[in-house]
């Protein structure tokens, strides 16, 4: 077989040769094509001689003082080995998986926890009321007042002080006011009359325990 | 492959087979036969011996394991090679950076008919592999230690052909550009590509 004559293409083509020339895997006619190359070029002649010397340099046997009957020994003892010898192995790769897990969970349980204990410590009620529950107590001398629409908060502020009463909740839907006396000289009698007497009030009434 | 290969690829396999059916006697003869070039191909990644014999003992416990699955896809040294590759590299994950720098071997422990032209022959590549990197070692090792084709080593270590000549090609710049000077002539000249 006739290659072209190129000589930077054929060092190329020679220095890609030569590994498998040397280990005698190249087609018979590589290694004569080689061969020829080798013949008329210098540089790689000094190549080849050096790749063979590299051949030969990896082929020498290691010097390392390992005794091979030593580790057969040593391998045919693992195999006599019960299997689950071999469990620490693979569970050291899935260790640190398992730990993190296990901590995790350890702290969301301790969060929860110390939440139950927070939530069954405090005495916290629910903002709002429902229809089940008992209604709020009624303050001692508490009166429903309703004012008429065309009082002014000026006489609404008068009378509150004249009678010494004042507002603990109201208005409601119907307009209604709860009015307590600031002091307990006066009675609850004399103030609804007082109230009823007083004009721009339509309703004054006690407060009973039901509605 | 030649006839001596494809005589020792036959024995190989007759060997593998009659391990697959727990013969012992097989296994000892394969792991005598494949220690040498083991401890060898493993120098390349390593001179830690602690972590050579555990390799090579890990390799042939798989190999006897799976001995029965071996289809013949490779040669059986492909195959043994590729095992001894993978337990190599899990091997130095495991021991850290630690195994590769200890190119201690002990005085005395060297074979006594080492003749001096083999010591050195020896310094000589030594110095040269130095300048490697592990993966060209091994390439290295493997093609012109072993004598493995480009299709086998890509097999070996599980890579691409491409990946494997690349690797070849740098290591051997890199050997040409220095192995001169190691031996006491001068390149003939700095090669960057042939």
């Amino acid at each position: 077989m006739m290659f072209p004559t190129n000589p930077a293409r054929d060092c190329a083509r020679a220095w890609e040769a030569m590994p498998w020339v040397l280990q005698n895997s190249a087609p018979r006619e590589q290694g004569e094509w080689l061969a020829n190359h080798l013949a008329s070029c210098e540089s790689c002649r000094a190549e080849f001689t050096q790749q063979s010397r590299l051949q030969l340099a990896m082929s020498l046997p290691a010097e390392l003082p390992i005794d091979a009957n030593r580790g057969l020994k040593r391998l045919l003892a693992r195999l006599d080995a019960p299997a689950p010898q071999e469990a620490p192995l693979r569970s050291r790769a899935g260790n640190w998986v398992t730990r993190a897990l296990v901590a995790a969970v350890l702290i969301q349980a301790l969060g929860l926890g110390a939440l139950g204990v927070k939530l069954w410590s405090d005495d916290w009620t629910p903002a709002y009321r429902t229809l089940s529950q008992q209604p709020l107590p009624v303050p001692p001398g508490a009166i429903h007042v309703v004012p008429d629409a065309t009082m002014t908060m000026a006489n609404w502020d008068m009378l509150l002080r004249a009678l010494q009463l004042q507002v603990v909740g109201g208005p409601n839907d119907v307009g209604a006011y709860i009015v307590v006396p600031k002091n307990s000289t006066s009675t609850e009698r004399h103030t609804l009359q007082q109230l009823r007497a007083t004009r721009g009030i339509r309703l004054a009434e006690p407060v009973t325990g039901t509605p | 492959m030649n006839d001596t290969d494809i005589d020792a690829d036959a024995t190989d396999r007759m060997l593998l087979q009659r391990m697959s059916t727990g013969d012992r006697t097989a296994l000892a003869v394969l792991y005598r036969s494949y220690n040498g070039r083991l401890c060898r191909f493993l120098s390349r990644l390593t001179r830690r011996t602690d972590i050579i014999e555990e390799v090579i003992n890990d390799c042939f416990w798989i190999a006897w394991q799976k001995s029965g699955s071996f289809h013949g896809d490779s040669r059986v040294s492909t195959w043994i090679m590729g095992i001894a590759y993978r337990c190599g590299l899990k091997a130095l994950r495991q021991h850290g950076d630690e195994s590769v720098a200890d190119d201690s071997v002990p005085e005395g422990r060297t074979p006594a008919h080492d003749p001096d032209e083999d010591r050195e022959l020896r310094d000589w590549l030594s110095r040269g592999l130095d300048h490697l990197s592990a993966d060209q070692r091994v390439v290295v090792e493997l093609v012109y230690g072993v004598g493995h084709t480009l299709d086998e080593v890509a097999m070996i270590m599980q890579c691409p052909v491409g990946t494997v000549k690349a690797r070849l090609f740098h290591a051997r710049v890199k050997l040409r550009n220095v192995l001169p000077s190691l031996a006491g002539d001068s390149p003939a000249h700095e090669l960057r590509a042939p």
